[in-house]
C-alpha cells in the first residue's frame, strides 16, 4: 500500500471533510491530511510548505469555494509549480456538472490529473489512493 | 343653260381648277366650312384626301353636315367642337380645336383642326381648315401622364418626398411631401442645401456628410443616410435619404443629385423597442443560466452529501460513527432547506410581475436599519456618516429597501479593517433626475479583478461560511434590478468599498 506523506483536502463543506476522513480510515490509507476551507488557506499553507520542502503529494480540490475558489487556487499553483522539486498530483472534486466548469478544467490539463464528480464513491477514492 | 364666258372668266375658272387639282393631290386633310349669317352651317369643300380618309360617301356629302359631324366626332368632343367653332366665327379669329374621331376602318383617332377665318361679301364666314392626325402625340402624352401619375401615387403611398439638388447653384427642389415630413411648406422658403443641412442634428452631421462624400467619390453606387432633421415644431424626425448623382462635369465633379426622403421615425422607435426587448430577453436568459448554475452547484452538493453519509451509515457497525453521521445528515438537511428557501426567494423576486412600490424616504429606512443593527454598530465602534438628503424619496418596494440597507451595512461591518475605526458613509445625489445612493466603507476592500465576477454572483453565495459575502448581495442585486435599478461597485484592497445604487423610478 502506498503511503502519502501529505494530502491536502480543499473544500468548504464540513460534511465532505468528514466523508473523506471516513474513507481514509475505511480504506486503510495512512496519510497525513490537512483540511482547508478555501483556496486561499490552502495556497498560503502550500507556500509555507514549499519553504520547508514539505509539500503534499496529492491535493483534492473543490471548485466552488468562498474567498479563493478552485480555479484561483490553480492559477496560483501554476506559478508555484515551476519551482517545485517534487510532483504534486491535483484532483478536482466538485458537484458541478456545469459546462463552463468542465471547459475550464480542460485549460488546466497540465495541473489537474482528473475531474471527479461528487459524491465521491469508495471506488473513486480507491482509484486515487489504492492503485492496483 | 350656258352663258358665254369671257377670257377673264376662263382664266379664273382655270385658276380654280388648278387649285382644286393641286389640293386633291396633296395628302393633307383640307376642307372648308361656311357659316351663313343665319348660322346655317355647311361644308363648302373637301379635298380628295379628306373624302377618302373619312370614308365619306355621296349621300353624306349631299346630306346635312351635322350628320357627318355626329357620325364621326366623338360624342364627348362635339360640344367643344361647336363652341370653339362659333366662338371663332363671332370673333373672326383663327379656329383651333382638338377632338376625337371615329372612323370605321381605323377606330378612334385624335385630330387637331387649324383654320383661318374670313368673311365674304354676303357676310358668310368661311373657315379654311387643315386637319392633323395627333393620335401619336396624344398617346405619348397620355403615357407620360400615366407614368407621372404612377410615380406620384407611388411616392404618395410610400410617403416619400423628392429632392433635386443642383450643385452649380446650391439650390434644392423639395417636393411637397418632402417638406410635409418636417411640417414645412413652400412659404417656409427652404430652397437651398445649406438651409437643409442646418436642420440636421449635430450628432448625425459627420456621418451624413461622409456618406455623401463616399458617393461623390464613387465609393458607393448611391447615397444613403438616416439622420435626425429638425421639424418645424422643434422635434427631430428620423429621415432616410437615398440619392444618386445624375450629372457630373468633365472632371467628375457632381452637378446634380436627385433622391428621396422617407420619414422613418416610427421604424426607429420600433427598432429601439426591439433592442430594449432584446436586452430584457438577454437579461432573463442570463438569469436562467444563473439559476442552472445554482442548481448545478448547490443542490447537487447537498444530495451528494446525503448519498455519501448514507453509504457510511450503511457500512459502519460503529454506533458512535453512526451518531456522527446523523448529526451531519441534519446539517445537510438544514443547508438544503436553506438553499431551497433562497431559490424560492429568488424566483419570487423575478416572477412577481408587478412589484409593490411606495414612496419611501431613504432616511427613515436607513435609521430603521441602524436601529436594528445598533448592537453590532456599538460593539464594533462603527462611525456612521449620513449625508442622505432629508427628504430624498424613492418609489421602491419597502421590503427590498429594508434588505438593501441591512445587507450593505452588515457587510460593511463584517468586512471592516482591523487597524482602523470602521466608517460607513451614506449619501444620495441625482443623476439625470434619478436618485443615486452611495454606501461607502473604509473596510478590507475587495480585489475586483479577482473576485469581481463572483461578488454579485451566486457561485458561493449559498455556502454558510463566515467568510462568504453570502446570499445577501446576490438577492439585493436581484431586487434592485427587478425594480429597474442598477448597482455598481468600486473597491480597493485595504482602502474600502463603495456601492452605488442607481434607482430607476420610470419602470
Amino acid at each position: 500500500m502506498k503511503n502519502f506523506n501529505n494530502v491536502f483536502v480543499v473544500d468548504d463543506d464540513l460534511v465532505y471533510h468528514f466523508i473523506i476522513k471516513k474513507l481514509f480510515s475505511k480504506c486503510n490509507v495512512n496519510a497525513n491530511t490537512s483540511y482547508f476551507f478555501n483556496g486561499l488557506e490552502a495556497i498560503d499553507d502550500l507556500k509555507n510548505k514549499v519553504k520547508t520542502d514539505n509539500v503534499p503529494d496529492l491535493i483534492l480540490l473543490d471548485i466552488n469555494m468562498p474567498v479563493f475558489d478552485g480555479w484561483q487556487f490553480l492559477e496560483e499553483f501554476k506559478k508555484l509549480k515551476e519551482n517545485l522539486t517534487k510532483e504534486i498530483t491535483v484532483y478536482l472534486v466538485s458537484s458541478s456538472n456545469d459546462i463552463t466548469d468542465l471547459n475550464k478544467y480542460k485549460e488546466y490539463q497540465d495541473e489537474v490529473k482528473k475531474y471527479y464528480y461528487k459524491p465521491m464513491t469508495q471506488e473513486d477514492f480507491e482509484t486515487i489512493f489504492v492503485p492496483n | 343653260m350656258k352663258t358665254s364666258l369671257t377670257s377673264k372668266d376662263y382664266f379664273l375658272e382655270g385658276k380654280v381648277n388648278f387649285y382644286k387639282n393641286i389640293l386633291n393631290q396633296i395628302p393633307d386633310l383640307i376642307f372648308q366650312v361656311t357659316i351663313s349669317p343665319e348660322n346655317d352651317f355647311y361644308f363648302s369643300y373637301f379635298n380628295k384626301s379628306m373624302i377618302n380618309f373619312f370614308e365619306l360617301d355621296g349621300d353624306e356629302l349631299k346630306g346635312k353636315p351635322i350628320n357627318v359631324i355626329n357620325s364621326r366626332v366623338h360624342p364627348d368632343d362635339r360640344k367643344v367642337f361647336f363652341e370653339t367653332l362659333y366662338a371663332s366665327k363671332n370673333k373672326l379669329e383663327p379656329w383651333s380645336c382638338e377632338f376625337r374621331v371615329t372612323i370605321n376602318s381605323q377606330g378612334l383617332l385624335w385630330f387637331k383642326v387649324d383654320a383661318t377665318v374670313t368673311k365674304d361679301v354676303n357676310s358668310n364666314v368661311i373657315f379654311y381648315c387643315v386637319l392633323t392626325d395627333i393620335t401619336d402625340i396624344k398617346n405619348r402624352e397620355s403615357k407620360v401622364k400615366e407614368s407621372q401619375e404612377r410615380c406620384q401615387f407611388a411616392l404618395e403611398a410610400s410617403q416619400k418626398g423628392i429632392w433635386d439638388y443642383d450643385l452649380r447653384t446650391g439650390k434644392v427642389y423639395f417636393s411637397k411631401e418632402s417638406l410635409d415630413i418636417l411640417q414645412l411648406d413652400e412659404e417656409d422658403g427652404i430652397t437651398t442645401n445649406e438651409q437643409w443641412d442646418a436642420r440636421i442634428h449635430p450628432d448625425d452631421l459627420i456621418d451624413y456628410l461622409s456618406n455623401i462624400q463616399s458617393h461623390i467619390d464613387n465609393q458607393s453606387p448611391y447615397f444613403e443616410n438616416t439622420k435626425r432633421v429638425l421639424a418645424k415644431n422643434g422635434e427631430y424626425k428620423w429621415i432616410l435619404s437615398i440619392g444618386k448623382i445624375i450629372e457630373r462635369d468633365e472632371n467628375g465633379n457632381p452637378l446634380r443629385i436627385i433622391g428621396t426622403h422617407n420619414d422613418v421615425s416610427l421604424n426607429k422607435l420600433k427598432e429601439k423597442e426591439l433592442l430594449n426587448n432584446l436586452d430584457i430577453i438577454i437579461e432573463q436568459n442570463n438569469r436562467l443560466l444563473n439559476f442552472a448554475h445554482i442548481v448545478s452547484h448547490n443542490l447537487r452538493s447537498h444530495t451528494g452529501n446525503f448519498k455519501m453519509l448514507l453509504n457510511v451509515i450503511d457500512e459502519t457497525e460503529d454506533e458512535v460513527s453512526k451518531e456522527e453521521c446523523f448529526g451531519y445528515l441534519k446539517t445537510t438537511s438544514n443547508a438544503l432547506s436553506e438553499t431551497i428557501d433562497h431559490l424560492k426567494e429568488l424566483v419570487d423576486i423575478h416572477s412577481t410581475i408587478i412589484h409593490k412600490r411606495e414612496d419611501l424616504n431613504l432616511n427613515i429606512f436607513l435609521n430603521q436599519t441602524l436601529e436594528v443593527l445598533s448592537k453590532e454598530i456599538k460593539d464594533n465602534k462603527v462611525k456612521i456618516v449620513n449625508k442622505i438628503g432629508e427628504k430624498e424619496t424613492i418609489k421602491f418596494n419597502p421590503a427590498y429597501l429594508e434588505s438593501l440597507f441591512l445587507n450593505f451595512t452588515t457587510n460593511a461591518i463584517k468586512y471592516s479593517h482591523p487597524d482602523r475605526t470602521p466608517v460607513i458613509n451614506y449619501s444620495s445625489s441625482r443623476e439625470n433626475g434619478k436618485v443615486v445612493l452611495m454606501i461607502q466603507d473604509n473596510g478590507l476592500g475587495i480585489n475586483l479583478e479577482k473576485h469581481g465576477e463572483k461578488l454579485f454572483g451566486m457561485y458561493k453565495t449559498f455556502h454558510k461560511n463566515d467568510n462568504a459575502r453570502g446570499i445577501g448581495l446576490f438577492i439585493t442585486k436581484n431586487q434592485i434590478e427587478s425594480m429597474g435599478g442598477t448597482i455598481e461597485v468600486e473597491s480597493k484592497v485595504n482602502v474600502g468599498t463603495t456601492f452605488k445604487i442607481n434607482f430607476n423610478e420610470e419602470l
